[in-house]
């Protein structure tokens, strides 16, 4: 395993949006996307900090957005329980799906994004097919009991976590639902890159590590601080590593199979709560949202090399 | 050089000429310069050159010519109704100082000097009226014309009420006397003023004046009569102007007012003829002539000297007096800003001294030309002023108090009393035992209005334990007391002597402190019973919550003489009770933390931590059916071939979004409360169960086709092959008795069919039992053999195994795992179970039975036909032909026999099949296939296989053909022990 290398602010772009919701990486990680409260999306170069795209077109503030797999579409989630398919390159909203009862709080792309799946604060998991012009729900699960706050998926599940504290495994191959209750309210759920394993970021301060086979929990991250924040966590490229923003204006960064904090990443000194990140897919490179701004960390070692 | 250095310079020296440059001679000549208004636009033109011009070519339109308005919304404003006024539809310069609506300070219509000719006719310009189109008669009203109000003037106004009438003078009455004295002395002063003008007036003419009036004073002294009194006359008071220059008497200089002002024109006759003024005779003794420049002066030109200006002496005054007196008239000279009838004042004299008005007190200014509307809120000065009159009308000290602090003073918030309290007061203790559940929650509702809380003097019910009783009371003690000492003194002059300090304490204990001191009681909904009320007080106290633990509780507070039902009752209204009067606070504290309390708990939290819970992670599984197209999207087949139970889908058969579908939490839907089964006939059994089982069904089958419910593909499948191997067999198919049954009930009425339906019940049953009991054994060998026989014959792998299950390789024979061993293996305990004995639950299903045991029947038929057809050899069919070695020998022997039978079977057959005999192809060979199908081939049969495999579009068909080839499979069985079963038959 390669040693830990320190992450270094590269980047600091002023997102001039309001205060920024989230932040998101593209497929390759080669553009960035900002959702802000002012019910913009933009699209960003984060190597050079360059403003490439704004759509507009949410009624409410953007809570998530996720790029398909080619690029060429966006789909966002808002608070005005719209989700939005957007064409990347004309900024034009192509179709405006509403049948969430309550803002919707997360959205995802399935692998080849012919599925969006969102959900919302109606406890509400929706499956759009986006693909054709079809408004309402392919399917629309109202399993959970309380908000749902990040769906994810794979080739074929379907996980979402919700603040009633537990992960659902919705497996469509074998058409059964796998309940994994925590306890605590999920703020945020990441999977790791071989599809073992969950990493819930929990309300009580702490990132559990679920295994998806069995349902176990394999470890505990602690150090950070999410108080009443829905803080989002990450798995790094190499999946050896975590990292989670924190209501004190750090990020930590934790080594996955010891648990202990790697890295303190102070990422300003004058507050502010670093609520939402998304981890580069193949570099040591991740991103970081902190009130109007948003913020590129990577290793050193990695951009000398991509000078190089 | 030197001599510049010595020179001064002043100024910025001119540009040095060029030299071949020759200065304009000039500057622009005055008649070149020309006039523009504001917007730069040129108005005046040479009188050859198109003159005056307004607008745009003395048009209304523009340079880009006229477009029509655009279009502009007005249904954001058909509330506000707008009010079109003239100035809109005027120019900018229209309003200015010479348009025709000058905007400015001007007077009234009212109090400007109107024109004789108005006064005379009584003529006014009148704003122009709305024509009435609803009279008769179009047009202004006549009677609106002929009946005008008298307005007058408002100084004339003012002089009436004064007591002036017109043709009277003005000023304080006179004596005869008196009058006749004025009337001479304005005579002469009129005399004198024409005469002299008022300049020339003389003193000493004014002297005399007044010396002439005492002489008439003298003269008329007799018939004086001091009693009445005469109006002075009216007459036109001159006015003295001071002399304030050291002309000589009447001298007027040359007066230096250009030609084109207006008082040129008619102030100073001897001035110069002004062209745009009137023309001027000089005297009426002189001839006409005209004088002054020839055309006056151009509207470009400025005035030019005098230039033809005679200086003769006309123009010079040699006299004082001989001339006709001149009336010098006021000078009337348009000013700007200056209000129309009036002029600047010229005197220097001005009174610089302020006078201090002494304004009244209460005097408040108001436009009483504005009229006011008697529905106008009043202002709250008057208001006040009103309604304190109001109260003090009787003038009697105590009507200061209002009509609450009355009530408040009198107490008669207590003294009201409800009708259902005195009624339940009433009533004996049995029957308030009886009523008491409704009675007492009723007053109780209701005394609590009165009884619970406190009527302030703010007039609102505060209930009593609502606030800090003991604060409450304390602040209602000290506002009631100040209210007392106030009405106390108000009385005390009047003598009477209401209150004093005892009756004060006494109204207090009675009235006020019971309702609040007593910091338990709050709402009291069992005062009608005052035990039962102590009671309901104790278990408030309690404060319990748990159901048993208050039983216990209220059973010892409770008398004996209670009975159980009464005990359990009060229980429960005691719990409804306080549930219900529950005080407001309590309410709201309900909902309602107050910041402390958040960050307290915080702090405690912040504390906690290090006592850590341990995490327990719980796994639940439940079915969960991924719709059809998300499987679809996800490129995986959808889970047990989609055969899910499909859950109730609140989207689907509702409207597509409706509120109400997530106001109910997810747990309280129907669906929460099925657990989700797995219905056995989807299950696929392993291997040899799985052969028993068909086996069974086949001996079933003989008799009942079993009405299973659809069977999906991968079932479907599998009996072809034996199919395949029985197909082989005679085609010919003797009727079952429910067949000949339904056959013959075909055209019966209804009310005899009941031995139809009576016969298939009992068929059902009896011929299971007796093909599978009575026949069961020896049959079952005889078939197995035969099958083993047929498929030795026909190479086929498989030799003992002949089901389904056997021949599907696709097959998962491994036993199941996971979720599926649990899931299955009680199903197939299930399965075990029920196939030795018919399944009594599908007997009742006599409709459903009878339809599908005739349309197999038919289908069969149609099979037949089909497979008879086969044997022609036909362009349409396709697929590989089996070799014709293969056709086993023996098969074909009992094949033989079959077909004899059939044709034995079809000379009896009623006629009336022959209708129904239908073919899909269009073939001549089709009407002999009954009689062409004594031979039977493999060719046939995979022949059918395919026909088979392509109706498989529905499960009901594929069922069918299932059944078919059970049935074939049977066929030879039965022609075996024909006669036998012909004797069962019939």
């Amino acid at each position: 395993m390669p040693a830990f290398l320190n992450f270094n602010c590269s980047k600091t772009i002023d997102c001039k949006q309001g205060a920024v919701r989230a932040v998101r990486y593209n497929v390759d990680g080669s553009y960035c996307l900002s959702c802000g409260s002012d019910k913009k999306i933009k699209l960003w170069n984060p190597v050079s900090g360059l403003l490439l795209k704004t759509y507009g077109g949410h009624a409410d503030e953007v809570t998530d957005v996720a790029g398909s797999c080619d690029s060429s579409y966006i789909v966002s989630s808002s608070l005005d329980k719209s989700i939005i398919y957007w064409d990347v390159a004309t900024g034009a909203p192509v179709r405006r799906l509403r049948s969430h009862a309550g803002g919707v709080r997360c959205v995802c792309f399935n692998e080849d994004s012919s599925i969006a799946i969102s959900g919302g604060r109606d406890n509400a998991i929706m499956c759009w097919d986006i693909r054709t012009r079809r408004l309402d729900p392919v399917q629309v699960m109202k399993d959970a009991k309380d908000c749902i706050t990040t769906v994810l998926t794979n080739d074929h599940k379907i996980f979402a976590s919700s603040l009633d504290g537990c992960v659902r495994h919705y497996d469509i191959r074998v058409g059964e639902l796998t309940c994994d209750e925590v306890g605590q309210p999920i703020t945020y759920l990441a999977q790791t890159k071989d599809e073992q394993c969950l990493l819930a970021g929990c309300q009580d301060n702490t990132l559990r590590l679920l295994d998806c086979e069995s349902g176990g929990l394999l470890s505990e991250y602690k150090g950070h601080q999410s108080a009443d924040y829905l803080i989002e966590c990450g798995i790094l490229a190499d999946d050896a590593h975590l990292v989670s923003g924190s209501s004190d204006g750090d990020a930590y960064v934790w080594d996955l199979l010891e648990a202990k904090v790697l890295q303190r990443i102070r990422i300003s000194d004058n507050g502010g709560v670093v609520h939402s990140l998304a981890t580069h897919p193949k570099r040591q490179e991740m991103l970081f949202a902190r009130r109007r701004d948003m913020y590129v960390f990577s290793t050193d070692l990695q951009i000398e090399e991509e000078q190089l | 050089m030197d001599e510049d250095n010595h020179l001064h310079r002043f100024g910025t020296p001119l540009e040095p000429l060029e030299k071949d440059e020759v200065p304009a001679k000039k500057p622009l000549a005055i008649e070149d310069q020309i006039v523009k208004d504001e917007n730069g636009k040129r108005r005046f033109h040479g009188a050859f050159t198109g003159g005056f011009s307004a607008g745009f070519w003395n048009t209304v339109g523009s340079l880009e010519g006229w477009t029509p308005q655009n279009f502009k919304s007005s249904r954001g404003e058909k509330a506000s109704k707008v009010e079109q006024r003239p100035e809109d539809f005027m120019d900018n310069e229209d309003l200015g100082e010479f348009g025709i609506a000058p905007q400015g300070i001007r007077t009234r219509d009212e109090f400007s000097k109107e024109s004789e000719q108005e006064q005379r006719t009584g003529l006014r310009k009148r704003k122009p009226m709305q024509p009435q189109v609803a009279g008769p008669i179009p047009g202004v009203p006549v009677l609106e014309q002929l009946l005008r109000p008298v307005r007058d003037k408002v100084a004339v106004r003012i002089l009436k009420s004064m007591g002036w009438k017109p043709g009277q003078g003005v000023g304080p009455r006179q004596t005869r006397k008196e009058k006749r004295q004025a009337t001479a002395r304005n005579k002469r002063e009129q005399y004198l003023l024409d005469h002299y003008g008022d300049e020339g007036l003389p003193s000493s003419a004014k002297q005399q004046n007044r010396e002439d009036a005492a002489d008439d004073e003298d003269s008329e002294d007799e018939d004086d009569d001091e009693d009445i009194t005469f109006a002075p006359d009216d007459y036109e008071p001159m006015f003295y102007t001071p002399k304030d220059n050291r002309f000589g008497m009447s001298y007027s200089g040359l007066s230096r007012a250009p030609v084109l002002s207006k008082s040129s024109t008619s102030a100073t006759p001897m001035q110069h003829i002004n062209l745009f003024g009137q023309l001027e005779t000089a005297t009426k003794q002189k001839p006409f002539s005209i004088r002054g420049q020839a055309f006056g002066v151009g509207a470009f030109e400025e005035e030019d000297e005098d230039i033809y200006a005679k200086d003769d002496m006309t123009r010079y005054d040699f006299s004082l007096a001989d001339k006709q007196p001149q009336k010098k008239k006021a000078q009337y000279v348009q000013q700007r800003h200056v209000i129309d009838g009036f002029s600047e004042d010229k005197s220097n004299i001005t009174h610089n001294k302020p006078f201090v008005i002494d304004l009244p007190r209460d005097f408040k200014p108001r436009n009483w030309l504005q009229r006011r509307s008697r529905f106008t809120p009043l202002d709250a000065e008057r208001a006040r002023k009103i309604a304190e009159t109001d109260y003090k009308k009787a003038g009697l000290g105590r009507h200061d108090l209002n009509p609450e602090q009355r009530a408040q003073l009198l107490g008669e918030s207590q003294v009201k009393k409800n009708p259902f309290k005195t009624a339940s007061s009433v009533s004996t203790q049995e029957q308030q035992e009886r009523s008491k559940s409704l009675l007492e929650l009723i007053s109780a509702k209701s005394s609590n209005f009165t009884k619970g809380g406190l009527i302030t003097t703010a007039g609102e019910e505060l209930p009593a334990a609502t606030v800090a009783p003991v604060e409450l009371s304390k602040e209602l003690k000290e506002s009631n007391t100040a209210l007392q000492a106030q009405a106390a003194s108000k009385t005390k002059n009047l003598g009477i002597y209401l209150i004093d300090s005892e009756k004060r304490d006494y109204l207090y204990n009675n009235f006020l402190i019971p309702a609040s001191s007593q910091p338990s009681s709050g709402f009291k909904p069992f005062l009608a019973d005052e035990a039962k009320q102590q009671r309901y007080e104790k278990f408030l106290a309690a404060n319990l919550k748990d159901d048993k633990e208050i039983t216990e509780f209220l059973a010892e507070l409770q008398p004996v003489t209670l009975s159980l039902w009464d005990r359990e009752m009060e229980k429960k209204e005691f719990m409804q009770a306080s549930k219900i009067y529950r005080p407001l606070a309590g309410l709201m504290l309900d909902r309602f933390v107050s910041e402390a309390t958040v960050q307290e708990g915080n702090a405690k939290q912040d504390v906690q931590p290090e006592e850590k819970l341990k995490i327990v992670m719980k796994r639940t599984k439940v079915m969960w059916k991924p719709s059809a197209l998300l499987c679809k999207r996800y490129n995986i087949a959808e889970p047990f071939g989609g055969a899910l139970p499909e859950v109730e889908n609140a989207l689907k058969g509702k409207a597509k979004m409706s509120i109400f579908d997530y106001l109910e939490t997810s747990v309280n839907t129907k669906a929460n409360f099925q657990t989700p089964t797995i219905i056995p006939k989807h299950i696929e059994l392993p291997k040899q169960q799985q052969g028993q089982q068909q086996r069974e069904q086949l001996t079933l089958s003989t008799s009942k086709p079993t009405p299973t419910a659809p069977v999906e593909e991968a079932e479907v499948k599998p009996p072809l092959e034996p199919a395949n191997s029985t197909a082989s067999k005679p085609i010919f198919v003797p009727k079952t008795p429910l067949e000949h049954a339904v056959e013959a009930a075909r055209d019966k009425p209804i009310s005899e069919k009941t031995d139809l339906f009576k016969s298939i019940f009992d068929d059902s049953d009896e011929d299971t039992n007796s093909t599978a009991v009575a026949q069961g054994e020896p049959q079952e060998l005889q078939r197995d053999a035969k099958i083993k026989e047929m498929q030795a014959a026909l190479g086929l792998p498989s030799a003992t195994a002949t089901s389904a299950a056997a021949v599907n390789l696709l097959r998962n024979n491994s036993p199941p795992r996971g979720i599926f061993a649990a899931l299955f293996k009680p199903a197939e305990e299930q399965m075990d179970k029920s196939t030795e004995p018919a399944p009594p639950k599908f007997a009742p299903i006599a409709g459903n039975k009878l339809k599908i045991a005739y349309k197999s029947r038919e289908e069969r038929l149609k099979n037949d036909r089909e497979l008879a057809m086969a044997e022609v050899p036909q362009v349409d069919l396709y697929g590989p032909k089996l070799p014709s070695q293969l056709k086993p020998t023996e098969v074909q022997a009992e094949a033989s026999i079959d077909a004899k039978l059939q044709q034995l079977w079809q000379q009896h057959a009623p006629k009336k099949r022959k209708a129904e005999q239908w073919v899909e192809r269009t073939l001549s060979s089709s009407e002999d296939s009954d009689e062409d199908s004594t031979e039977s081939s493999s060719d046939d049969s995979d022949v059918k296989a395919k026909k088979s495999k392509s109706k498989k579009s529905s499960s009901k068909k594929s069922k069918k053909s299932k059944q078919k080839a059970k049935k074939k499979s049977k066929k030879s069985e039965k022609s075996k022990h024909k006669s036998k079963k012909k004797k069962s038959k019939h």
